[in-house]
Formats: C-alpha cells, structure tokens, sequence
C-alpha cells in the first residue's frame, strides 16, 4: 500500500500541527519573556497607551502565538509542497 | 472533499469514528475514580484556600508576584518555576519508565475532564447501547431534549472550569464579585470563555483524538519505556484460539483458548482499540478492559488476569528487574535535583538589591577634596512583613556613606529606591576603579541580608 504522506493529512489535523505546537510555544515564550519584563516598561513606540496588565500579557501572549504559528506553517508547507514535488517525480 | 479524505487515510489518520465507551467496574476503575475525583477537587478547590488574609495561590498578574502558601515568588525567582517544570518532566519519565503511562489513565487533565464529561453523558443519555440508539435515532423532540440537556450541562461545567482557571490569576473574591455585578474586566471574560471553550471541545468531543494526535508524550512513550516497564496486555497464549462457547463447555475440549471473543474488552476502551492486538501507542493504559475482563472471567469461572497488568519480560516468563539503570539514573538526577531546589528554596533570601553607579559623571571632587561616585540603590523587599535595614560599604580605607535618609524602611513586597553616595580619600585609591561592596541586612533578622558589588571610580594613581 502506498505510504502516507504529509501532503495527504486531512486539513482539520494541519490545522491542529500548526496551531497547537505554536499554542505550547507561546506559553513557554511569555512566561520567560515576562518574568524578564514587566509590560508597563515596554511602551511600544512611545505610545502612550493605557491598558491593563492581563491585557498586556494577553496580547503578548497572542503575538506570540501568531508567531510561533507563522514557523509552524512554514514548516508544514515545505513538508507539503516538497512532499508533492517529489510525489510528481516519481 | 470528504470522500475523498476518507479513501486516503486508512492508517495514520482515520476518519473519526465516535467511540462510546461502556461502562465498567471493578478494582482499578474504583483506584481511577478515586484519583481523578481527586484532581477535580484539587483543582476547584485549590482557589478558595486563603492563607494570611490572601488567596494562598495565587499567580498574581498585574503585581507580578506568586503566591504559594507561606512563599511569594518574585520574577526574579523565574528560575524556581523553570526547575519546578523541569523536576515534573523527569518524574513523568521516572514514572513512565517504572510504571507506563499511568499518567495517561490517572492523571493527565485531558483523561481528567473526559472521564467527568462522559460520567455526565451516561447519567443523561443512558449506558452504551442507549447512547448509540439516541444518536441513530431520527431527530424527535425527546431526542432534542436530551441532547439540549446534556449539552446545557457539559456547558455550565465548562463555564466554572474557566471561572476557577481565571481564578488562579486573578483573586477568585474579586472575580466572583465582578461577576456577580456584571462588570468582568473583557479579557477576564475572555479568557474564562476560551478556557471553558477549550474544556467543552477536548473533554466533550476530542476526547481520545487528543491523546492519539496532539499529545507529545504519547508520541515519545516507547522511549521511556522498557522491557520491565508496567503495561496492560492480553494474555495470547492463553486466550487463543478465542472463540465463543457455553458456559459449561471446557474450552480445551473445544480447542479454544480463554478468550470468548465477547468483545467486551473492546467495547469498554475509550481510545477504541483492541487490547488483543499487542500493546498500541493509543492505549493509554486507563485499566478499563482489565476490570472489564475479568468480571466475563468470572462469569465464566477462569481465572482472572487475561488481560492485565504485567511487563514484556515477566509476559515471556523472563526474570523482572526493578531497579535497572534507567530507573536507577532518573531516581538519582531526581532526588538530587529535589535536593537542589529544595535547599535554594529555603535559603532563599528575600531581599534583592541593586546598585547602578551614576554614569553621567565619573567621579566628582568635594569640598574637603574627597573623590565622591553617586549610586542609586533598588531594594527589593521580598518578605510579607515591612523591615528597617542598615546598609554599610567596604572595599576602600575610610570610605564614607552619605545619605539623605537615616533609616531604610522598605514595606512588604515593595521597592525603594534611594540614592548614596560615597566619599573616599583618593590616597586610599588603589586604583583607576575599586570594587565597593554594599552589605544590606534587615535590623530585625540576621538571616535578611544581601552584598552587591559595585564599581568606584576615581583619577587613579599618577
Ligand atoms: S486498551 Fe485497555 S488499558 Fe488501553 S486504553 Fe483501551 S481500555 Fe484502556
Ligand atoms: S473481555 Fe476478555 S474474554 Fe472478552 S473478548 Fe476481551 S479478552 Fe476476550
């Protein structure tokens, strides 16, 4: 029987490779990140925003998120794509 | 699109199937009960406890600080927490090493909330059987009335699960009051909605899913385990040939082995396998078909045990080793590092503080032709109680500490910031730049005291 491939996983369980490697990984990320900086000394851009610390940390949070999640996709389209790269070769 | 899915992932990725798991009973279901009624209550119990006049734990967002019963982390103590998550992942391999994935079937939340939300669905929906008929079943009123019920439940249970996680966070008084007047802070809401959200889908619907394709540890479970490793299995040699036969008959006289191919092994699993087909990466080891086959074992009068707890070396009848190197290295690197932590912990020093040198000028020359450096000082006061220090410099013959505040009183868990400065003979320079030590010790407690090094800069020797 022909082998699976990445290609081949169904788009529900990508999701799930990209999202929550990444979701592990901003957790890990915030909490070093802000045991070494407290949100009310990182005005960004010299704004001058008023929020409030858990929304700081959520949005930290997320950031990181998006992040992590952007090398995650990285990862699986490359898998993918040279997946079907080499698929067509053979 | 469907159709299609369906065709092409057979081995890795199967189409999900609902699993209904049936009910069980017996000793390890009881051992199991017992433990995840537990971690439940630990968990919503955990943020009503009060120490001191506070929540006793407490990760205290906006003020930055952790409570832990008697003991207030700081940021700086990040290092405690980085060693605490290390010291729980090298229990987890010690454990698996010893006993399987007993973390899988007792204690990991995601069996946790699962367990809880299934018990939920069979006193609504019914026993195995049921459940299956109600969801075959055409859509009638009972039918949505049921599903709405279970659904209405499962979701109020999801909601107080991400109330109590909020409640870590942020003092569960507070949040309750909040939410009492309607007024919960919008990322407040926010998170208690997707913590219930996250609830609701892993233990209502994803279910096995998670531990078959998102738990890493599942993944990585055949390296942590040996060949004296505690794991359930079947017993082929004596259950096989497995066929189904009466009560009465002796299954040698038949050519059967013990197995009666009841299926009820199967039936029972929560991740949907069959324990007769060799240890799986899916199984994780939760003791249900154990229980399951014994009681068909002793409707049958066998013995019981044809499916059980045993290892891969006493299954082949070879000697069993306990203590092997594996366990023998965990054990050590755990116990030591316990040791480490533990230490660190109760020397701890709850007082922090930090000297930065005025770098807008160099050096400055006094009145009295004495070289003086300015320093800012940061005390850190850790402690859950206000203290007065005393604060002395050495490093320099005769050198002076000049400041405008005779007395330092730092409140509990506050900084305060100050500025010295000090005046040395440039006679009794050594140096371009001398290292100054500033002790700081708490009036009331030998045991508060903290040395930061600093720099001292004057003209230097000519
Ligand atoms: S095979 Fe047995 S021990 Fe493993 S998950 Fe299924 S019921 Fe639990
Ligand atoms: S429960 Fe026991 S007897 Fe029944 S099929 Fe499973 S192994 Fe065989």
């Amino acid at each position: 029987m022909e082998s699976l491939t990445p290609d081949k996983i169904p788009r529900s369980q990508q999701a799930i490779s990209v999202l929550w490697p990444s979701f592990i990984t901003a957790i890990i990320a915030s909490g070093v990140f802000f045991s070494a900086f407290n949100p009310r000394d990182l005005v960004p851009f010299n704004l001058d925003i008023d929020i409030s610390p858990l929304a700081a940390y959520s949005i930290g949070f997320f950031l990181f998120w998006l992040l992590a999640s952007l090398s995650s996709f990285g990862t699986l389209y490359f898998t993918i794509s040279n997946c079907r790269f080499l698929n067509n070769q053979r | 699109m469907a159709q299609k899915e369906n065709t092409v992932e057979p081995v890795l990725y199967e189409a999900h199937k609902k699993i209904y798991p049936r009910e069980v009973s017996g000793y390890f279901t009881r051992l199991r009960v017992l433990s995840l009624v537990t971690l439940l209550g630990i968990y919503y119990v955990t943020p009503l406890l009060q120490w001191d006049g506070r929540q006793a734990i407490l990760f205290d967002l906006p003020a930055r600080k952790f409570y832990l019963f008697g003991l207030t982390l700081w940021p700086q103590d990040f290092i405690y927490l980085a060693a605490l998550l290390i010291l729980a992942g090298l229990a987890l391999f010690f454990f698996t090493a010893l006993l399987g994935r007993v973390w899988c079937g007792y204690a990991c939340p995601q069996t946790v909330w699962t367990e809880a939300y299934l018990w939920m669905e069979r006193k609504i929906e019914g026993k195995r059987g049921q459940r299956m008929k109600l969801d075959k079943a055409p859509t009638s009123a009972a039918k949505i009335r049921t599903k709405t019920l279970k659904h209405v439940v499962w979701i109020a249970f999801s909601l107080w699960t991400g109330f109590t996680f909020v409640a870590y966070f942020t003092p569960i008084d507070e949040l309750a009051g909040e939410l009492l007047n309607l007024s919960l802070g919008p990322w407040e809401t926010f998170w208690i909605l997707f913590y219930s959200f996250a609830t609701y889908g892993n233990a209502g619907f994803m279910r096995e899913q998670v531990c078959k394709y998102m738990c890493p540890y599942a993944r990585f479970q055949s390296a942590m385990f040996d060949s004296d490793t505690l794991i359930v299995a079947y017993h082929p040699e004596r259950g096989e040939p497995r066929g189904s036969r009466r009560r009465s008959v002796e299954p040698a006289a038949v050519g059967l082995g013990d197995c009666i191919d009841c299926n009820v092994c199967v039936q029972v699993c929560p991740t949907g396998i069959d324990i007769r087909d060799g240890l799986q990466y899916e199984c994780i080891a939760c003791s249900a078909c154990i229980d399951a086959c014994d009681e068909i074992m002793d409707k049958m009068s066998y013995p019981r045990g044809l499916v059980r707890y045993t290892t891969e070396n006493s299954a082949l009848g070879k000697r069993q080793h306990l203590l092997r190197p594996r366990i023998i290295v965990y054990a050590t690197i755990l116990l030591l590092l316990c040791g480490i932590l533990v230490t660190h912990i109760s020397q701890r020093v709850a007082l922090d503080l930090d000297v930065i040198r005025d770098r807008n000028t160099l050096y400055r020359e006094t009145n009295d032709g004495l070289i003086e450096n300015v320093y800012t000082l940061k005390i850190l006061n850790m402690d859950s109680q206000a203290h007065v220090y005393k604060l002395w410099v050495e490093g320099i013959d005769g050198v002076k500490l000049v400041s405008d505040r005779p007395e330092i009183e730092v409140e509990a868990g506050s900084v305060y910031q100050m500025v010295v400065r000090l005046q040395a003979d440039e006679f009794n320079l050594e140096a371009r730049s001398v290292t100054v030590r500033f002790h700081l010790q708490a009036k009331d407690g030998n045991h508060l005291k903290t040395v930061t090094d600093a720099r001292f800069v004057g003209p230097g020797k000519s």
